[in-house]
């Protein structure tokens, strides 16, 4: 199944008269997925001026999601081969984060790998269900994955918007339409695809729990759905764990629709990160929706993002992590207009999904505020223009909303692997 | 919503405007067309490599075209020198019936990327060259390491004097190192803790000791007070912030923090001293250079004792790397607007500025009639050079040469040794990072003469002299996060 058809799928089982309804599981069940796009990207302009065309394999991910019997049990484990496929990161003009700029960094090896307990006290703790997780994933923070959305590139925002691959401990609890989640989690980001999250450290001691985050979630109504989230990190741009702090704040409307003939989608969400106690302040604002016929899918997408401009190397791809100062040459807004259009097709007996795509970006890309960054001079233009062609292969991937766990996680019990 | 066009750019198109060139059909001109539309390329020359002053053996040769891509002869090339010294001849030289200009390229004495030019009418091209060193090239011998305090985010800086080290390190304060002075038993190759301080906040989101200076006032005798730069966060080109500290070091054991300087809204960078007239010189990032009378006693809020103040490049155009005191001028860079020469007393300019304009600035040294000014990050190139300045009898800089250091971005510090034979720099940015050392027995076009390799880079190098041996006292980048301390005696014998 197609991502955005496994989400409205995943979101349809999910979601039932404002709660999250499981359906009774009185085994083990294992649901193996897996995925792969390749695609032609070309960006126009790239750092130093012109524009650079490149063939690449993304997100080739193997998923495995599974519960115990009655359902309390789960576990997911997502292994992700961009450190062998896109070393030196996905053009994507506008992104940046853990020592890439204008290219996605690959995601480490280990993306996802945690378990969880859900409601394991029954009605011992009347009528809400307590959810537990462990391990390592997506901080309960913002909105979903871009990976489990309807567009290839990446939003620039997506470091101001999710905080992925921590080591995380949650602590949920839904009552009714309302989910309020806590967790600690390690504030430093990966460098590298190799890296694990840094539990503890000789010279800092504890990075696991020095970081924190709390998202309510609120579902009034089927397929609708209203978050908002705060998190504290600390140092995510030095691994030691003595750098500047970020404080982060997210809230997003998030709307979906299957009627089984046309399926739709849609999110605005706003987010904002504050550096070193507020001396530097980014924001963002998305709004993104998707329309899915029988065969077809369109989607379009537009944001506005502020990012730092931080100094770049001899590689004008890449900056320096950790930075040697406090410094940054100044920050950018990337107002950016992508449209998606995507055509699918079965194969082997439906498991296996084909989607062929065509993926434009428009925009322009500004200075905000002071300092020596001058978009024009690094780029030769303040216009931005993407192009990216690809196939998109799935699976049995029933793809689920990247991020959200244990009693907001909904489970693909009945096409799973039974054992 | 203006497209400019980018140097690569611009090669590109003189590339494209060659491959025009030979696709076109040539077609017989016999009036050439206005100067304004022949356009240039590199033909044959370019990239080559051989060893310092020696001669390259292919001459540099390149294509002039008209609007429409046909070769036009009889057109004059001028050839010029950009950096690395040697010698171009000719200096002009008329195109062939192909379109094509020849010059016999002779090398400079400056290992590393050397360039030329050729340009006819306004239209540019530039020729690179690698210049290989004919001295060994050798590694300073590092004689030991420091780690960083728990908890700190970097070694930054040191400052050393009398045989301690004051080490800069950031959230973790300032370290007092005895590498030699006696009063640990410390040496260059074992120094031993002397004492710690973290100074105040002041409203920043750390300590952020960024580097230091122990004046030793020569009017009361006192070695009493070390100035410590407080480096916040900023925005390069238009905003800083942070304070200069005043410490009480006269009991090194128990450093206490005694006073400050605030200047609103920008924050303090690299420090010079007049100790003889009681004077501390400060870079002050966007707020320019201030001058501070630091006689007496020092207690508290010394704001007011600001003296003098100038932006040298104008408000929008100033952001002050560093300053230094030498031959009775006072010396700045400027990440922005270039090398500038100043009056000491008064701050008025004197001289130099808007004199490095590819090229972000940053690090200097000044040293009998030539300074040295380092450059950073990106701008229309890279800080991969260091600009060589000739001083005239006023003290006013003229550019005489440049070093340009292969795979780097930033030439981080520069210093010269007390003896004035070695150049000292610290790079990062690529994989040319590390210490670079040399000669000076041509103080206009140094000489390479050592290097370490430091895959994560060098931020900085102070330059100390111990009991009669030179050495290096570099700060490691984040992620090795150290102090590394070289011998480099002997390099230049």
């Amino acid at each position: 199944m197609n991502r955005s058809a496994g989400m409205l799928a995943a979101l349809g089982m999910m979601l039932g008269g404002g709660a999250v309804a499981l359906p009774a599981q009185s085994a083990w069940g294992i649901t193996p997925m897996a995925r792969a796009i390749g695609t032609v990207d070309h960006s126009d302009p790239v750092p130093g001026g012109g524009s650079l065309t490149e063939a690449r394999v993304v997100e080739p991910v193997l998923m495995v999601m599974g519960h115990g019997p009655g359902g309390v049990f789960r576990f997911n484990a997502t292994l992700d081969l961009e450190g062998l496929t896109i070393p030196g990161g996905e053009l994507t003009p506008g992104d940046w984060g853990e020592g890439f700029v204008d290219r996605r960094h690959p995601h480490t090896y280990v993306h996802e790998l945690l378990v969880g307990l859900v409601d394991p006290l029954g009605r011992h703790d009347g009528r809400g269900r307590l959810g537990i997780v462990l391990g390592k994933g997506f901080v309960p923070f913002g909105t979903d994955d871009p990976m489990s959305r309807p567009f290839l590139r990446f939003p620039v925002n997506h470091h101001l918007s999710q905080i992925p691959e921590r080591a995380v401990g949650i602590v949920q609890y839904q009552l009714g339409v309302v989910t309020v989640e806590g967790s600690l989690f390690d504030g430093d980001e990966p460098t590298g695809p190799s890296d694990w999250p840094l539990i503890r450290t000789d010279t800092h001691g504890w990075r696991f729990g020095d970081s924190r985050a709390l998202r309510i979630t609120v579902s009034p109504r089927s397929g609708l759905e209203v978050q908002g989230s705060l998190a504290h990190i600390h140092s995510p741009e030095s691994r030691a764990g003595a750098a500047p702090d970020a404080e982060k704040q997210s809230a997003s409307i998030r709307w979906e629709q299957g009627t089984g003939s046309t399926d739709r989608y849609a999110l605005i969400e706003w987010a904002r990160t504050s550096e070193a106690q507020g001396y530097f302040v980014f924001h963002t604002f998305l709004g993104e929706g998707m329309l899915r016929g029988r065969r077809w899918s369109v989607a379009y997408r537009f944001e506005s993002t502020e990012r730092p401009e931080e100094l770049r190397l001899v590689d004008l791809f890449r900056t320096q992590r950790p930075s040697p100062d406090n410094s940054i040459l100044g920050i950018t807004r990337w107002s950016l207009h992508t449209v998606h259009v995507a055509l699918t097709f079965a194969a082997s007996r439906r498991r296996l999904s084909i989607e062929p795509f065509v993926e434009g970006t428009l925009g322009t890309v500004a200075k905000v505020g002071g300092g020596i960054f001058d978009p024009e001079l690094l780029y030769g233009t303040d216009q931005v223009r993407a192009l990216d062609v690809g196939v998109e292969l799935d699976w049995a991937a029933q793809r689920q909303r990247m991020g959200r766990y244990g009693v907001l996680q909904a489970m693909p019990a009945m096409s799973g692997m039974r054992m | 919503m203006a497209r400019t066009s980018t140097p690569w750019q611009r090669t590109l198109a003189l590339a494209a405007a060659a491959v025009a060139a030979a696709c076109s059909s040539s077609g017989s001109t016999t009036t050439p067309p206005p100067s304004g539309d022949y356009s240039i390329a590199i033909f044959n020359g370019d990239n080559q490599t051989a060893g310092v002053g020696t001669t390259l053996t292919t001459p540099l040769t390149v294509t002039v075209t008209d609007g429409n891509g046909a070769p036009v002869p009889g057109v004059t090339v001028s050839w010029a020198i950009v950096n690395g010294g040697g010698s171009i001849a000719p200096v002009s030289a008329t195109t062939d019936s192909a379109g094509h200009a020849s010059a016999i390229f002779t090398l400079g004495t400056v290992a590393g990327l050397q360039s030329v030019t050729a340009m006819v009418s306004s239209n540019i091209v530039t020729f690179a060259a690698t210049a290989t060193s004919t001295v060994p090239v050798t590694s300073p011998q590092l004689v030991a390491t420091w780690p960083v305090p728990t908890g700190a985010t970097y070694d930054h800086d040191a400052f050393v004097r009398d045989g301690l080290a004051f080490v800069c390190d950031w959230n973790e304060g300032v370290l007092i190192l005895d590498v030699g002075n006696g009063v640990r038993g410390g040496s260059p190759s074992n120094p031993v803790l002397v004492s710690q301080l973290i100074t105040a906040n002041n409203g920043v989101s750390s300590a952020a000791v960024h580097n230091a200076w122990w004046f030793h006032n020569p009017v009361t005798g006192e070695n009493r007070y070390l100035f410590i730069g407080q480096e916040g966060p900023g925005i390069v080109g238009s905003a800083s912030s942070g304070d200069i500290h005043i410490v009480d070091v006269s009991d090194l054991s128990h450093p206490v923090e005694v006073g400050f300087i605030h200047v609103p809204g920008a924050g303090t960078h690299n420090f010079w001293m007049d100790e003889s007239n009681q004077v501390l010189y400060a870079a002050y990032y966007n707020a320019g250079v201030i001058k501070v009378d630091v006689s007496g006693t020092l207690s508290g809020d010394m704001s007011s004792r600001i003296v003098a103040q100038v932006k040298p490049g104008g408000a929008g155009n100033t952001y002050v790397w560093g300053v230094m005191l030498a031959n009775g001028t006072l010396y700045a860079t400027d990440m922005v607007s270039g090398f500038w020469a100043l009056d000491p007393a008064t701050l008025a300019v004197r001289g130099g500025g808007n004199n490095v304009p590819e090229r972000y600035g940053s690090d200097q040294w000044v040293y009998g009639q030539y300074a040295y000014s380092g450059t950073w990050g990106n701008r229309l190139a890279r800080g991969n050079a260091v600009k060589v300045w000739s001083l005239d009898a006023g003290g006013e800089p003229e550019l005489a040469d440049s070093i340009i250091i292969p795979n780097i971005s930033t030439v981080s510090d520069v210093a010269v040794t007390a003896d004035g034979r070695m150049l000292v720099l610290t790079a990062e940015g690529g994989s040319g990072n590390g210490l670079y050392v040399y000669s000076r027995s041509n103080p206009q076009h140094p000489t390479q003469v050592g290097f370490y390799s430091v895959p994560v880079g060098l931020h900085t190098g102070e330059v100390a002299t111990i009991s009669g041996r030179t050495y290096v006292f570099a700060a490691r980048d984040p992620g090795q996060q150290e102090l590394d301390i070289f011998d480099i005696t002997g390099l230049v014998p």
